[in-house]
């Protein structure tokens, strides 16, 4: 199911590790990325023949982590932090705000696929709150400007974001 | 006026430092791991012994011995893994050493793996630090390039990869044999101990799992000397550590400090005060599982020992701070959703408990608390205390009970009108 | 041995065995549900949390510690019914139940669920949880188990029976925290052929039989120790009646045959044991092409008088068994055929069999022969081949008196046709077949659950089979219908029990050189030679 670029990419994974069962959790990384950012059932049972594990193994794994997704994800996907150091700061203003501006309630992907919103625990960044991770980019100290110039962005798609990649996608020099 | 110590982070402070390869050895870097690779690995283990280095993760196990333990001729790899699943809310240390100082960690790894024979270490970095983690890769690419990694690095006769793994989401992963369960690619559960990973770690072969921020240390201890290291703190509490500082203060941020200098004076000087001149209501000294103090219980040395006294903890020097504008009650039940969201559920007290005391606290919230309701929520918060097979079941119990302990008037005025 | 001490009690332990064990092999159960010697240790449920105020080094634990993960140590000082180990006990209870439904009224469950006697034990009684519970809905997980989450306490012995006994890893745990649940691979159905085995090792009702789901209350259950005759492997099973129904079988611990298993086949075999209208419930003979309805003794004289006519040589008779009959049976079959036929040919079927071996002990259990008996039928020196040349040979001789036990050799037409030209063909058996169209005498045997007996299975393991319900009044055991026939024939069987009966086996076959009901016992023991 593996595109041939992302067979080579797990096949590199692979190569990382002492036995395949291992890779389980960057293959399922990469397994989502090119499924459009979700799982389903199809490419459980592929991850399981790649990495050698029974698919049940699989499926205990990937809904034990809460970076993997079973529904499609909107083109942007705002996770904002309510947590500890972010409620003090004002978390869930942020959040209320950006609910209430796209119409959308946390945990829901809009309709026409642009944005889903995802309330999240710490996101490791406390001294910088309340934070907000747009698909992988951080974006600290927000305000409710500073959300709204981003979401303004966002909506004109003339946000640039990082290329989403992950360490072990390139293969080493080594 | 209380100021940073600069060891781990006297190049971040530098203007115009990028931390990458070429800026790390202008200013030093890598000359402790060549000389590192001229010393016995023996020496190395003893050499941090002596100096008394404390992981900086949490737990403040000496890290010497931590590596003294490894099972020795067992015939199996020997592993040093690197928790960099920073997930403790209030701790944000190790993601501004990966973005900002990853060569010094990655020399202290590279010590570390060669002081216990590790020829392929694991860096377990949580799945949200995307940035980071491009980041470190970008580093130990750099070291690649240059051999400082490889098949024979800097120049010795040491093997040594490493290779990133991402985690995908999970707090519990910080705890080091969910971490190695996690890395294994299973769920991050904790094991039942023993065996010690030191015995049976990653694939059943011995490991040691360590902090990004204890192995950045590493690299002044084997220049400077064991003594040197020492007397950077009072005694039993070596060297400077990074403390993360969030909440309602001026200036939030990361900050190199001595142990034993006096919290408080964290919070006025390093940190610039309350926010918006409100008064203090409260700190939580060392991440969101350590029992928090009221403002007349700040005025102690900032180590492991003064806290533990204080019947806290500095767990990963996490202080985070709340003024008088915070709805205690709203912040404990926003901490004990925290560790419901995180329990990995396979142990009773904990799966149960904290579901349960988040449902009381939410109650309170909702302004429909009664005082049976209080005591039961002491009850069972306690209960969770000591019976479960991983901390996390303390970790929600501690702050649960010092909030009720420290603060019963909050709770009160959220009875419901009724009782 | 090392030693430790639990309430006092002083207990040997193997190095390396952990306290639950060792306290199990003394006889005291520390409660518990995540634990089961079968499979690993994971120590999550925390019920069988133990004070150990001694570490066997002078040391107290510093808190409890579950006694199913910890060594046991020399000289270690084990507390379980302090004020502190009760005080656990009752929280891990309370918080179990949190989410438990109390719906023991309709759970299959109930009266045999450790989670009710625990409660009832080590439980406060009381509950202060004021929220909904969590709610599943319930279905069928495979072809033999129903899946009932509300019910699951997540001790997770189901996932770790698929994972590492059965190894087909078709169960799992999936998402975590209190919303932490036990499935199948995206709801797919199980496949693996010991499902039973699920519900046997869930503490709760959250996996039970389908076959008994709302059939009978467990309590109700009387238990008969006895073995199951579905193959040559003799699971020690437990047959489960109630007013002398059988509802089901369960396997019974021996860990020299079934462990603690048993496979999906030999538990459905209960069914056999239910109304069968198929059973011949009295004594008949044929008349005029009829087969009539006669007493016990009317049959027994008109077989004497009968076999007198006929005076066969000793090479004009001939006896077929199948390979259910018990060591007992075919022993006496076989002294009849000698004693008052002078004749030695008895025969059963010799079938080529396969055993299908895994890394998994438990497949073990499923074998293709089909056979309880085959391997006494051996050491009692039945004769056999695996084309049936021997009996052949026999048939195409003259042959006037047969005698059938069982149900042998019914998927060969040509033995019956060769046989259905004797004089005389004397059935003994439960079910009219295709002999019993032949047979000019039936004689109404019992089933496995009515009568008592000894097997041989494929290990030369004799085990006892004992009798579970009553039998209908007209039928008699195999091995009394036997000795009864001799003794009419004017020989001498002097035999009241089966047991006296194994006992002349015991007295006069090597194989079984010495054997008693009382040695064989409840868990079996090995041929003396083999």
């Amino acid at each position: 199911m593996f595109s041939p670029e992302g067979q080579k990419k797990a096949e590199h994974i692979l190569s990382r590790y002492p036995i395949k069962m291992n890779a389980l959790l960057p293959i399922l990384h990469l397994a989502q990325r090119e499924n459009k950012g979700y799982l389903t059932p199809e490419w459980l049972e592929h991850v399981a023949e790649v990495c050698e594990v029974p698919a049940t193994h699989v499926e205990g794994v990937a809904t034990f982590y809460t970076m993997f997704k079973f529904r499609p994800l909107g083109k942007y996907h705002l996770q904002i932090c309510t947590n500890i150091a972010c409620g003090l700061c004002g978390g869930e203003k942020i959040l209320e705000h950006v609910e209430q501006r796209l119409d959308l309630h946390a945990g829901h992907t809009r309709e026409d696929g642009q944005f889903s919103i995802e309330e999240v625990e710490c996101l490791g960044a406390c001294g910088y709150g309340p934070v907000m991770i747009v698909n992988e980019e951080y974006h600290e100290r927000l305000t409710v400007e500073a959300t709204d110039k981003i979401i303004d962005e966002l909506e004109k798609n003339t946000k640039e974001l990082p290329e989403k990649i992950l360490p072990l996608d390139r293969p080493l020099t080594a | 006026m209380l100021e940073e110590t600069l060891v781990l982070f006297k190049n971040v402070r530098q203007p115009g430092y990028s931390g990458d390869l070429a800026s790390y050895q202008s200013s030093g870097g890598y000359s402790a791991l060549k000389k590192a690779l001229k010393m016995k690995p023996e020496e190395i283990v003893n050499t941090v012994k002596e100096s008394n280095l404390r992981g900086r993760g949490g737990a403040g196990f000496p890290t010497g011995l931590k590596w003294s333990f490894m099972a020795k001729g067992t015939g199996k790899p020997s592993y040093l893994v690197i928790n960099a699943d920073e997930g403790e809310p209030g701790t944000f240390k190790d993601r501004e050493i990966m973005l900002k100082e990853p060569h010094m960690f990655l020399e202290g790894y590279m010590i570390g793996c060669y002081a216990i024979g590790c020829h392929h270490g694991y860096i377990y970095v949580r799945g949200e630090f995307v940035p980071a983690m491009q980041r470190l890769q970008e580093a130990i690419d750099e070291c690649y390039q240059s051999g400082l990694l490889g098949d024979k690095i800097a120049g010795s006769d040491f093997k040594l990869d490493i290779t990133l793994h991402p985690g995908a989401g999970a707090y519990i992963c910080g705890e080091e044999t969910a971490l190695l369960d996690s890395l294994e690619g299973r769920r991050g559960q904790p094991r039942t101990k023993p065996p010690f990973p030191a015995v049976a770690g990653f694939n059943g072969c011995p490991t040691s799992v360590n902090n990004v921020e204890t192995l950045m240390n590493v690299p002044s201890i084997i220049n400077d000397g064991a003594e040197a290291f020492k007397e950077l703190g009072p005694p039993n509490n070596a060297g400077t550590h990074l403390v993360s500082l969030s909440g309602h203060v001026n200036n939030p941020g990361v900050y190199e400090l001595k142990m034993g200098v006096n919290l408080k004076d964290i919070i006025y000087d390093i940190g610039g005060g309350i926010l918006g001149g409100k008064e203090l209501k409260g700190v939580i000294p060392g991440g969101s599982s350590t029992p928090v103090l009221r403002p007349d219980e700040i005025d102690i040395p900032y180590d492991f020992d003064s806290l533990a006294k204080a019947k806290s903890m500095m767990g990963s020097s996490a202080i985070i701070v709340f003024n008088e504008d915070t709805d205690v009650v709203k912040f404990l039940y926003r901490i004990v959703k925290f560790y419901n969201h995180e329990s990995c559920g396979q142990c009773t007290p904990c799966r149960e408990g904290t579901n349960w005391s988040r449902l009381m606290l939410r109650q309170f919230v909702q302004q429909q608390g009664t005082p049976q309701q209080l005591k039961r929520l002491y009850r069972v918060g306690g209960n969770m205390m000591g019976t479960t097979l991983c901390p996390l079941g303390d970790a929600c119990a501690m702050p649960l009970r010092a909030f009720l302990e420290k603060y019963p008037e909050e709770f009160q005025a959220h009875f419901a009108e009724a009782s | 041995m090392p030693t430790f001490y639990l309430d006092d009690q002083a207990i040997e332990f193997e190095p390396g065995e952990k306290i639950i064990a060792a306290a199990k092999r003394a006889g005291i159960d520390i409660p518990h549900y995540c634990y089961h010697p079968a499979l690993s240790v994971v120590a999550t449920c925390r019920m069988c949390l133990v004070d150990i105020v001694d570490m066997g080094n002078g040391r107290p634990a510093p808190k409890l510690m579950t006694s199913c993960s910890t060594d046991a140590a020399e000289g270690m000082k084990i507390l379980s019914q302090n004020e502190k180990v009760v005080e656990g006990r009752e929280l891990v209870m309370e918080f179990l139940l949190v989410n438990h439904p109390l719906d023991c009224p309709i759970c299959d469950q109930a009266g045999e669920c450790t989670l009710q006697d625990f409660s009832f034990e080590y439980g406060s009684g009381n509950s202060e949880m004021e929220y909904s519970k969590r709610v599943y809905g319930w279905r069928d997980i495979g072809t033999f188990v129903t899946l009932e989450r509300n019910r699951c306490i997540h001790c997770t012995r189901c996932d770790r029976f698929t994972r590492e006994i059965t190894g087909t890893n078709e169960f799992g745990v999936f998402n975590r925290g209190h919303q932490l649940t036990v499935d199948t691979f995206t709801d797919q159905p199980m496949t693996n052929k010991f499902q039973g085995n699920m519900a046997d090792i869930c503490p709760v009702g959250c996996i039970t039989e389908r076959e008994f789901r709302f059939k009978k209350r467990a309590w109700k259950l009387k238990k008969t120790n006895s073995i199951c005759n579905r193959c040559s492997t003799g699971c020690n099973i437990t047959v489960e009646e109630d007013k002398n129904k059988v509802f089901r079988f369960k396997p019974r611990e021996n860990q020299e045959v079934n462990q603690w298993w048993m496979c999906d086949d030999g538990r459905i075999s209960y069914r056999d044991y239910g109304k069968n209208k198929n059973r011949f419930l009295q004594p008949m003979g044929r008349v005029k092409g009829n087969l009539v309805k006669a007493s016990w003794d009317q049959i027994f004289e008109a077989l004497k008088s009968r076999i007198a006519d006929l005076s066969p040589n000793p090479n004009e008779v001939v006896a077929l068994s199948d390979n259910f009959a018990s060591n007992e049976e075919l022993f006496l079959l076989k002294k009849m055929l000698a004693d008052v036929f002078d004749s030695d040919k008895i025969f059963f079927p010799l079938r080529a069999w396969s055993q299908h071996e895994t890394a998994y002990p438990i497949d073990s259990l499923i074998t293709t022969d089909k056979s309880p008996n085959r391997a006494g039928a051996i050491a009692l020196g039945l004769l056999g081949d695996e084309d049936d040349a021997k009996l052949k040979e026999a048939l195409s001789e003259t042959v006037k008196i047969a005698f059938i036990l069982g149900n042998p050799f019914n998927e060969d037409n040509e033995i019956l046709e060769l046989l259905a030209k004797a004089e005389l063909i004397v059935y003994i058996g439960t079910e009219n077949n295709h002999w019993t169209e032949k047979a000019d005498v039936l004689l109404p045997g019992q089933t496995h659950v009515e009568k008592e007996g000894t097997f041989t299975n494929k290990n030369s393991r004799v085990q006892r089979s004992n009798i579970a319900v009553k039998a209908p009044k007209e039928t008699k055991p195999e091995w009394m219908i036997l000795t009864e026939l001799i003794q009419f024939m004017g020989k001498d069987a002097d035999f009241h029990t089966s047991r006296a009966v194994f006992e002349a086996i015991g007295a006069s076959n090597d194989h079984f050189k010495g054997m008693t009901f009382d040695s064989v016992g409840d868990l079996g023991s090995l041929l003396t030679s083999i």
